[in-house]
């Protein structure tokens, strides 16, 4: 209860539930979102791009701030900023919830687009009698079935009865259709996919482990001992033997297969995808720079 | 309260370092991009896989099928799938020319809407509209599996020549390269996941590792801005190199050393302990990127509606 009143307290980002400010701003942002809108489509191709540009780097603007601007220490939403820097520090921080909503519905609207997208293909296989048609009937009936009966599903939910629909005795018709459709159908074919991936494993380990030339020898030789480390019996039989063998001489006693593998993991694994993540991530870093400031042209000529 | 308006609760952690690099990693950046600008001739190494876009597409030419290309599965429009659409807009480019067929499947609703767009404009650009075929780009399924069985079924049912698959992959990595490899056709993968890359090394002709993937579309197109910003790239990386060789003296130094001295709260003092290692901890590389400060009381006023409403 103390969280919900909490949540009451006026900042910028979270204006009380139906007041006035909360309504302006829904209202302005509408106003404000259909003139940008009307404003591109009309706009001359040529000035399209600082528009964007200028939109661009406004939203990265707002993380690379939150990123580097000073944000108040252990602040409680009961407490009030200050000084400049902490009022700043302040409004950055609570805007980041409006942020990603922000972002949550453009994507959101683009969903539609997707499903438009699968509507237009399918539609048309149907229509002209394309090869295996017949399937794309069962995705676009799957589609609609599984829309209906989660939507029917999660609306019978809410209210103070939704709680009752834990106890599947209390289930109707919707509930029934959902659970057949998400639990029954979907998440088996998602676990049926997942376990094709066992095969897979075996068919491309075997052309990567013929040995073709001294990169593919060594690359098996190693595998092959990270492999048998992983076997419980043959790491102790390898290990006994080493240590029985060794007689208290440590230098041999890292021959235990357990201490080969861990070396190998260790210094080559290890190092090596660590080198990768810094090149990734330099990439990346370069990459959201050169968007941020619309240095990057998509899809640039060849 | 000073030290509260300077220093914020995300440096508490990391300490000035983190935003200190980043800002001198992005001046590497900018100024080789300027570099590149104003005509410096900068080199590239050859990258073997890159060069396979090129063989790959004729061969499909040759063949008469599609080319099919998967910009991963990434959650939205990040750098990863912008850049995985940039080198898809050189490959629809080349397909365009040759009258190839396309097919590029999305994982994403976002990733979708962008690169419908990108690979409209190349055809356009080309002066080629009439070869777009709106539905050469598809948005398959927003859900990991599904996608990777629609797509490993558009694999089987087109007889793709090429697929490039590039971007961000994870599980699905090995269906959709052991499906295209089991009709034969020519593969490009790179997965900035490290813990898909053996799985597409394993089964596809072509793999760029980690960052030859952000190199790709200089690469290909050799424009100023995207050259610079590479040899940007490889200037961060020395730097990146510099410290990590830094960091092992100074943290070898230190674990090498012994203390024979610790401090005491209580007594406000130094008081003299067995002989013992240091704590790796405390070099001076792990102190500069992670002081970790103690926490810090700040005293602030109390907001009176903010009160009211609590009570």
């Amino acid at each position: 209860m103390n969280l919900i009143l909490q949540s009451k307290v006026v900042n910028f980002w979270a204006q009380p539930f139906n007041s006035q400010w909360l309504w302006t701003g829904v209202i302005g942002g509408l106003l404000f979102g259909i003139l940008i809108f009307l404003g591109l489509m009309f706009m001359p191709a040529q000035f399209r791009r600082p528009v964007v540009a200028f939109s661009t780097f406004i939203g990265g603007a707002y993380w690379v701030l939150l990123y580097i601007f000073p944000a108040p220490i252990d602040m409680q939403k009961t407490e009030l900023a200050t000084g400049p820097v902490e009022s700043v520090g302040k409004f950055l921080t609570d805007a980041n919830p409006v942020v990603v909503s922000v972002s949550g519905t453009v994507t959101a609207f683009m969903l539609g687009l997707g499903i438009f997208s699968l509507l237009s293909i399918h539609l048309k296989r149907i229509t002209r009698r394309q090869k295996d048609w017949a399937f794309s009937v069962v995705l676009l009936a799957a589609l609609a079935s599984m829309a209906f009966f989660g939507y029917a599903d999660y609306i019978s939910r809410q209210g103070p009865d939704g709680t009752k629909l834990d106890l599947q005795a209390n289930w109707g018709f919707v509930n029934y259709g959902r659970d057949l459709l998400f639990d029954g159908l979907l998440q088996q074919m998602d676990a049926a996919m997942f376990s094709v991936i066992a095969f897979y494993i075996l068919s491309a380990a075997y052309r990567a482990f013929r040995v073709r030339s001294v990169e593919a020898t060594i690359l098996l030789s190693t595998a092959l001992l990270v492999m048998l480390s992983l076997m419980g019996a043959v790491a102790f039989v390898w290990n006994d033997a080493v240590r029985n063998m060794a007689n208290g001489n440590d230098f041999l006693m890292n021959f235990q297969l357990t201490e080969i593998a861990g070396w190998i993991r260790r210094t080559f694994e290890t190092s090596s995808l660590r080198g990768i993540a810094f090149g990734v991530g330099i990439g990346a870093l370069a990459m959201g720079l050169r968007i941020w400031l619309s240095l990057e042209r998509t899809g640039g000529g060849a | 309260m000073l030290i509260a308006d300077a220093v914020g609760q995300q440096y508490r952690e990391t300490g000035w370092f983190g935003v200190l690099f980043t800002a001198i990693l992005v001046t590497f950046l900018l100024v080789n991009i300027q570099r590149a600008k104003m005509g410096k001739n900068l080199y590239i190494r050859r990258i073997a896989g890159l060069n396979a876009i090129d063989e790959a597409i004729g061969r499909a030419t040759e063949m008469g099928r599609p080319v099919l290309m998967v910009p991963g599965l990434s959650d939205n429009v990040n750098a990863i799938a912008v850049q995985a659409i940039n080198i898809f807009a050189y490959v629809s480019r080349l397909a365009a020319r040759f009258a190839n067929p396309i097919l590029l499947c999305c994982y994403n609703a976002a990733v979708f809407t962008l690169a419908q767009e990108v690979i409209r404009d190349v055809y356009q650009e080309e002066g080629l509209l009439d070869r777009y075929d709106p539905d050469s780009v598809r948005f398959i399924s927003d859900r990991q599996f599904a996608f990777a069985a629609g797509v490993s079924g558009l694999i089987l049912r087109e007889q793709t020549a090429a697929t490039f698959f590039l971007g961000e992959f994870y599980a699905e990595a090995l269906i959709f390269a052991e499906t295209a490899n089991s009709i034969g056709a020519i593969q490009v993968a790179s997965s900035t996941e490290a813990t898909q890359t053996p799985f597409f090394i394993a089964a596809c002709d072509y793999v760029l590792i980690g960052d030859e993937f952000y190199a790709a579309s200089a690469y290909l197109t050799r424009q100023p801005v995207l050259v610079g910003s590479l040899v940007g790239q490889d200037w961060s990386k020395l730097l990146v190199i510099a410290l990590i060789l830094v960091g092992t003296i100074f943290n070898t130094i230190t674990v090498q050393g012994k203390t024979t001295q610790s401090w005491d709260d209580k007594e406000g003092a130094y008081k003299t302990i067995p002989e013992r290692q240091n704590d790796p901890k405390q070099s001076f590389i792990q102190q500069l990127a992670t002081p970790f400060l103690p926490k810090m009381e700040v005293d602030r006023p109390k907001d009176p509606d903010a009160e009211a409403t609590t009570k």
